[in-house]
């Protein structure tokens, strides 16, 4: 062959070229490597052994194999969990460790899988189908698997799986009592014992004076102020340390401290937590009232009082959180003291006359005037005559106990 | 086995594909292939070098290969809508097989064009290499300032690409972005209107940005480099051997025994005596088939592997999806621009409640006349001709001295924007732990 150039590149270059070639087929390796190493494949294997021992080997040979998907249009949700869990729909693995356990029939009878996947009850990452990416413990997903692991990490009292109660809530908001939903249940009566529609508007009811509560669900968790709040800084534990003492966080808070236990503030905070827009078709909240009414006792109740010789607090809206014993009416909330004394009650709390402190009112009781119930001079002047009647009562009453004994 | 007939003097190999019947054969067979047309016959030794150039534009190319080719199955499933976005990219990640590859090496080319673009471009101001040498028509300052359009042209590919995902990070680095661009005076709020087709980043902007990153921005990119290459074959390759040209006086050059090129095709027998020049010469340039051909396919070949084996490695981001309502806190530009936000933020002055924006100052002027400068600097640098082709030569002391100095500025606040702004852009020393981003549960 005629030497056209002396060239000094071929000794170095074409080694180097090999090398290159041989980084090539290495990063070929890497990515094909990178691609078929899922947990899902072990999961799967494993699991066809387990069928094979439990059921022989012509069932194994039946075991799914590949990533699954239910795939349900309505919701958006393409949910691979079933790709690691695949005994879910399989009889026989109840008391199996997971990820190899039959899922309990009961929910699904009303909840068909095909029809409610799995994230929209569990959360979770359904795209991902990796464990950790798939029970949305990593970040930049908001939405983890609600297990009893994360229950315990909270140390949730009573049943470490009650988180999973939130996503039951979002569909079922306006039920007065949700089968299985033991932690939103009790959080229910709370709301209404306690009256917290006092001064929360909750499903578009109640009062004016604390935030509106119908969507702070999807109050995103930066948006709460942690300053004051130690350990876990996450929306759930802010929500359960504010109940337990809504000052202690803002300090500027009206909110009474109502004394609720690790039990209660914990299920106040899922029930909370779960009034967020439900991004589900009406077709899936069917039966369901789209508000929660209050009851026929209470609406009875209401009517009474406000017939009663203290129709005028009652219209007025003091019974909301006052009790004015004397006329017999009932606050539901009884969160401020009873009225039938304020007049005394008043100049020894304030150190003030009772027409002075309506003038120029101080605490909650200015809040409340400002915002919630707004009186004119007019007005004020009549509330402070309905109060030295409601005394007078008072003062009868207490002689007359007084002579009895 | 006999070969077939062949043209005289050829001795195939086994593994050639062509086997020439005869000289016109082979004339024919160079004319038509395009490769040895994109090279001259012959290189000097000199460019060939690897510390010279570094080979960054060719790393540049075949990075804007490698995009293009990691674009075209992203294309069939990424989906650019607001609803469906964010999904089919989490589908891609998960379930597409080597989808979290083909992303991973579409982001990791797209962010190592950046670095090689803006690394070419420093290769060539320090070697003054914009300037021209001896030969007639060359006009290596107008390549510099197509080359200076096609950094542009990255950035902003780049840019476009960053919004697709549909996550947070992609919104909020578009929306810091696009706020920097209205704060241009009088046209700004136009501009960024202009920009994300309407007063809010919304579908109107993602199909905006999308359009532009996989057909309008390519195409530009593709047609500047054509021109890009066409001109440095035009100005007689780089810079470089035009220094051995100055530097040498001609001498006659011996009877070359073997083929030559002329018009007809290929002539066989000797070449007449030349008076040349060093490029021309037998011991200083080499054939560019295969010496050049086999080093760009080093370089190519080799950044294919480099990104290749990295994207294994280095997983993409993907946020939680678009919320106009929740800033991440911190938000932060694409890290390219993060020098000009911290700029904003330096130059934003409170002066008790009167606040004098940065924006116009860190977001328009200053990058402004970074690049208006850069443009035009072939025009303003009297270095002379000597100082062409070679790194760090004393006549252009100066210059190399502010422009490195521009260039540490410009990194050290990239660095600051990058990992020294935590929540809230407040500054954290690297030792100072950031204060935890709270979740929802």
């Amino acid at each position: 062959m005629e030497q056209r150039t002396n060239s000094p590149y071929p000794r170095i270059d074409r080694p180097m070229l090999a090398i290159i070639g041989v980084l090539l087929i290495l990063s070929c390796a890497l990515f094909f490597a990178s691609d078929r190493a899922h947990d899902w494949r072990y999961y799967q294997a494993t699991f066809r052994d387990q069928v094979a021992q439990k059921f022989g080997a012509d069932r194994a040979a039946g075991v799914l194999t590949g990533v699954q998907q239910i795939w349900v249009a309505d919701l958006g949700r393409a949910d691979r969990c079933t790709t690691c869990h695949q005994a879910t729909s399989w009889k026989g693995f109840e008391q199996a460790d997971e990820p190899f356990r039959t899922h309990p029939v009961e929910p699904l009878k009303t909840h068909p899988v095909e029809k409610f996947g799995c994230t929209s009850c569990h959360g979770g990452q359904g795209w991902a189908v990796d464990v950790a990416e798939a029970h949305g413990e990593v970040a930049h997903w908001e939405e983890p698997l609600l297990s009893k692991t994360l229950g315990q990490e909270y140390s949730l009292s009573g049943n470490k799986g009650a988180l999973l109660q939130m996503n039951c809530n979002i569909c079922h908001r306006y039920d007065r009592e949700t089968r299985g939903a033991d932690a939103i249940n009790l959080a229910k009566r709370l709301v209404d014992e306690k009256g917290c529609r006092a001064c929360h508007t909750i499903n578009n009811r109640g009062g004016r004076i604390g935030p509106d509560l119908t969507r702070v669900g999807e109050k995103a968790p930066e948006q709460y102020d942690y300053s004051r709040l130690s350990g876990q800084q996450t929306a759930f534990a802010w929500h359960v340390a504010h109940f337990k003492n809504p000052k202690a966080l803002t300090t500027d808070s009206t909110m009474p401290n109502f004394g609720f236990n690790t039990e209660q503030a914990q299920a106040l905070a899922m029930l909370v937590l779960s009034w967020r827009p439900a991004d589900v078709p009406a077709a899936y909240l069917a039966g369901a009232p789209r508000t929660d009414t209050p009851t026929v006792e209470q609406l009875a109740e209401e009517e009474r009082m406000r017939t009663g010789p203290g129709a005028w607090f009652v219209e007025t809206g003091c019974s909301t959180c006052h009790s004015i014993q004397v006329y017999g009416v009932k606050s539901p909330a009884q969160i401020g003291p009873d009225l039938s004394n304020a007049v005394e009650d008043v100049q020894s709390r304030f150190g003030r006359t009772i027409d002075d402190f309506l003038r120029e009112p101080t605490g909650t009781m200015s809040v409340v005037l400002s915002r919630q119930i707004i009186l004119t001079p007019e007005q004020k002047a009549i509330a402070i005559q309905k109060l030295r009647e409601a005394f007078a009562v008072y003062q009868k009453q207490q002689a007359e106990k007084q002579k009895e004994r | 086995m006999s070969l077939p007939e062949q043209a005289p003097g050829v001795r195939p190999r086994p593994f050639w594909s062509l086997r020439p019947k005869s000289d016109r054969d082979a004339g024919d067979a160079v004319t038509s292939n395009f490769l040895l047309h994109w090279f001259p016959a012959k290189v000097s030794k000199a460019s060939m070098s690897w510390t010279y150039s570094f080979w960054l534009g060719t790393i540049t190319a075949a990075l804007f290969l490698l995009l293009t080719l990691s674009g075209l199955p992203l294309l069939f499933l990424y989906v650019p809508s607001v609803e469906r976005a964010y999904q089919s990219v989490k589908d891609i990640e998960y379930a597409i097989t080597f989808g979290r590859w083909i992303r991973a090496v579409h982001r990791v080319a797209a962010h190592g064009m950046v670095i090689t673009v803006v690394l070419h471009l420093a290769r060539v101001f320090f070697t003054g290499a914009y300037k021209n040498g001896i030969a007639r028509n060359q006009k290596r300052e107008w390549n510099w300032v197509i080359g200076v359009a096609m950094l542009l042209l990255t950035l902003f590919l780049s840019f476009t690409g960053y919004l697709l995902p549909w996550d947070q990070l992609a919104f909020w680095a578009v929306t810091v972005g696009t706020n920097i661009a209205s704060a241009i005076p009088w046209i700004g709020p136009d501009v960024r209107e202009l920009l994300i087709g309407g007063r809010a980043i919304e579908q109107a902007t993602l199909i905006r940005f999308y359009v532009l990153h996989i057909f309008f921005l390519p195409a530009a990119v593709g047609v500047l480099f054509a021109y890009h290459m066409w001109r440095v074959r035009k100005d007689g390759g780089l810079a470089r051997a035009d220094r051995d040209e100055l530097s040498e006086t001609p001498r006659s050059v011996a009877v070359v025994p073997t083929k030559t090129y002329t018009l007809l095709g290929v002539a066989r027998g000797t070449a007449p005596t030349v008076t040349a020049r060093s490029l021309e010469a037998a011991d200083t340039s080499v054939n560019a088939v295969p010496d050049l051909m086999r080093r760009a396919m080093i370089a190519t070949l080799g950044t294919i592997a480099v990104i290749s084996i990295l994207a294994v490695f280095i997983a993409s981001p993907l946020e939680e999806p678009a919320n106009a309502l929740i800033t991440p806190n911190p938000a932060k530009a694409p890290w390219y621009f993060l020098w000009l936000q911290e700029i904003v933020t330096d130059t934003t002055i409170h002066l008790g409640s009167f606040t004098i924006n940065g924006a116009f100052i860190g977001g328009v002027v200053l990058p402004g006349l970074l690049i208006g400068l850069l443009t035009v600097w072939p025009w303003l640098d009297r270095s002379p001709r000597e100082a062409t082709g070679v790194w760090f030569p004393r006549a252009r002391r100066t210059q190399n001295i502010v422009f490195i100095a521009i260039v540490i500025g410009i990194l050290i606040l990239t660095y600051i924007g990058m990992e020294l702004r935590g929540p809230y852009w407040e500054f954290f020393w690297p030792w100072e732990t950031w204060p935890s981003v709270p979740g929802r549960i």
